[in-house]
């Protein structure tokens, strides 16, 4: 198809707008990675850009020896894992049911968990729940208060709703049960679907961060976004109050958090290029009935 | 004369039949019961039963008397809610926050779908599109981490920049305005790629002949765009439209919390950050929890009366 010249610019245009944006989401993360390498010295000169100068890996073990970022990381890896097994569990366990069109109470059932993403009883009252079932202080209450997301059960539920009706209809004719029937059928037709949610489930585990400041006080059982969180805070005040400190401790702990920040996006950088291409189809799959 | 097994089937009283498959509909339905009690379970106690202890906004609640045992108090925290200033500037700054949020962060998602469709290229579409969607996976500890390293005051990137500039460093996080102008560019900077996902699944629905018919009428790229692809994902925007504006009363705690210093907290202070703070830490329940059921209860008739609009355009969402 022709294309007339004001046509060939604004797709110019586009392609120019399109990898600048991507420019400003890569970018930040090769600098903090330069930065956390680089020597202190360079990093408080400002020569520190995207490629790293004099390279110096102590503020690393600093992070990993002297704070308790490694029982963090540690516990962030608990989290994540039996967190995204119970959930995904508890999805599926969910989603299908609600599936089928031959079950009682399915549109109560699924109206009741539709209106909770309208309406909550908010922070404090969930607490008190969380409180009294002394869950509090325990992974339980990290796992249980945010156990199915029900905008991802949805998701599921109709990515099940859409897999044709006759492929499970000649497996009950055959004698298949709901159990077989979800294991040997449905499950294996929807992989793109769990990997997607998995992905999501998995990510906000790693990330966990309002629920740990409201459920967890010991900082033993603190995830490690916590625990960078409270370096990123106590240094804003540290630098503030303690204008004195010596040069060499201000470098750091301005390059430890980078550090912090690094050791917490590295993992997920590592997992993400796998997962992504499925996470996309979900996605896709998933919204197109809503 | 004998009859087949297939004619027994179909001689068979309608009423028995109805009743064969009622029996058959009440053995394959139990299995799918037992299935649902951890999700029954977890919606009944972590969902609904927080929702009853939303009567704690009318009671003066103590550990010691539980939520059911502690005395009525009635409207008293509403009345204290609605004439402190404290609270009327927090709610006010809650809705400024997300209003402008979704001003500026709600049609930036659909131009990048839009441009995205233009890429032809299909090796530099699917590297665009892995760059754009990262940041949606990290924590907003970790956005807050580069906005401190970039923008801080004392050896943030910008400033040491400006500083070999010869300029003086600008205190971006601790003007309400720029620290305005900052949150609001952090949330599109880390959504509007993702968000793109859901347009973009929109358009490739769109019939390509409209685009074809289009282009031989002699209809430009944008008149395309305007005519053919806008009206086309329209359900879609309707829909996500009426998503965010049930999300008008709350703005992220994370977002919030971890972009917001002391200095600003005049415009940073929202109600999440507020319940957090006054109710959890300093042990202010009925008051707090008074407010969590405004933001709530806001949000809901606001994400109902989006719906009840949509509806009379054939959108509606329920």
């Amino acid at each position: 198809m022709r294309e007339s010249t004001g046509g060939k610019i604004f797709v110019i245009f586009i392609h120019v707008v399109l990898i600048i944006i991507s420019l400003t989401c890569i970018l930040p993360f090769l600098h903090l990675i330069a930065l956390s390498i680089s020597s202190g010295h360079a990093v408080d000169l400002g020569q520190v850009w995207f490629w790293p100068v004099g390279l110096d890996f102590t503020v690393y073990i600093y992070f990993f020896e002297n704070t308790p970022a490694l029982r963090a990381f540690t516990n962030s890896v608990i989290i994540t894992l039996c967190g995204t097994a119970l959930s995904m569990l508890a999805t599926v366990l969910t989603a299908y049911p609600l599936s089928r069109r031959y079950l009682y109470a399915r549109k109560p059932i699924t109206t009741a968990a539709l209106f909770t993403m309208l309406f909550s009883g908010g922070m404090i009252p969930t607490y008190l729940v969380m409180n009294s079932l002394h869950l509090t202080n325990t992974y339980w209450s990290l796992w249980f208060g945010g156990l199915i997301s029900t905008y991802n059960m949805l998701i599921m539920k109709s990515y099940f709703e859409s897999i044709p009706g006759e492929v499970a209809e000649s497996a009950q004719i055959d004698g298949c049960g709901e159990v077989q029937l979800l294991m040997r059928i449905i499950l294996p037709l929807s992989l793109p679907m769990l990997a997607t949610l998995t992905l999501f489930y998995g990510v906000g585990y790693w990330n966990m961060f309002m629920s740990v400041i409201l459920y967890i006080n010991k900082t033993n059982l603190q995830n490690l976004t916590v625990i960078v969180q409270g370096m990123l805070q106590i240094q804003g005040n540290f630098n503030m109050s303690a204008m004195d400190m010596m040069q060499q401790q201000e470098m750091v702990s301005e390059k430890l958090k980078a550090v912090g920040v690094v050791v917490m996006v590295v993992p997920m950088l590592v997992v993400y290029p796998f997962l992504q291409k499925y996470f996309v189809k979900g996605i896709m799959l998933g919204s197109i009935k809503g | 004369m004998k009859t087949t097994p297939a004619a027994v089937g179909t001689d068979r009283a309608p009423a028995a039949k109805e009743a064969f498959y009622q029996t058959k509909r009440f053995r394959q339905n139990i299995p799918l019961f037992v299935m649902l009690i951890p999700g029954v379970l977890y919606y009944l106690i972590f969902r609904y039963l927080p929702m009853g202890g939303l009567v704690i906004a009318f009671k003066n609640y103590n550990f010691r008397d539980g939520i059911w045992s502690s005395p009525w108090v009635g409207l008293k925290y509403f009345e204290i809610l609605f004439q402190s200033n404290v609270t009327l500037q927090i709610i006010w700054n809650t809705l400024n926050l997300s209003v402008l949020s979704l001003i500026f962060g709600f049609p930036a998602p659909i131009i990048i779908a839009i441009a995205l469709n233009e890429v032809r290229k299909s090796w530099l579409k699917r590297w665009i599109q892995t760059i754009i969607y990262l940041p949606h996976f990290l924590s907003w500890v970790i956005v807050a981490g580069i906005i401190l390293t970039l923008f801080s005051i004392d050896g943030g990137t910008i400033n040491k920049l400006l500083g070999q500039w010869g300029m003086e460093p600008v205190p971006f996080l601790y003007r309400s305005n720029s620290w305005i102008a900052i949150f609001i560019g952090s949330g599109m900077w880390k959504e509007m790629g993702f968000s793109a996902i859901i347009y973009l699944a929109a358009i490739s629905g769109i019939d390509p002949s409209l685009y074809e018919s289009a282009g031989m009428d002699g209809a430009g790229k944008l008149r395309q765009i305007w005519h053919i692809t806008l009206p086309g994902i329209r359900p879609t925007i309707i829909l996500l439209l009426i998503l965010g504006m049930g999300r008008l009363m709350e703005v992220g705690f994370d977002q919030v919390y971890n972009l917001q210093n002391p200095t600003v907290l005049q415009k940073a202070e929202v109600i999440s950050t507020y319940v957090y703070k006054v109710g959890l830490q300093q042990a202010q329940f009925g008051l707090t929890t008074a407010m969590g059921l405004f933001e709530s209860f806001v949000g809901l008739v606001l994400v109902l009366s989006a719906n009840a609009l949509a509806r009379k355009f054939d959108q509606g969402l329920f």
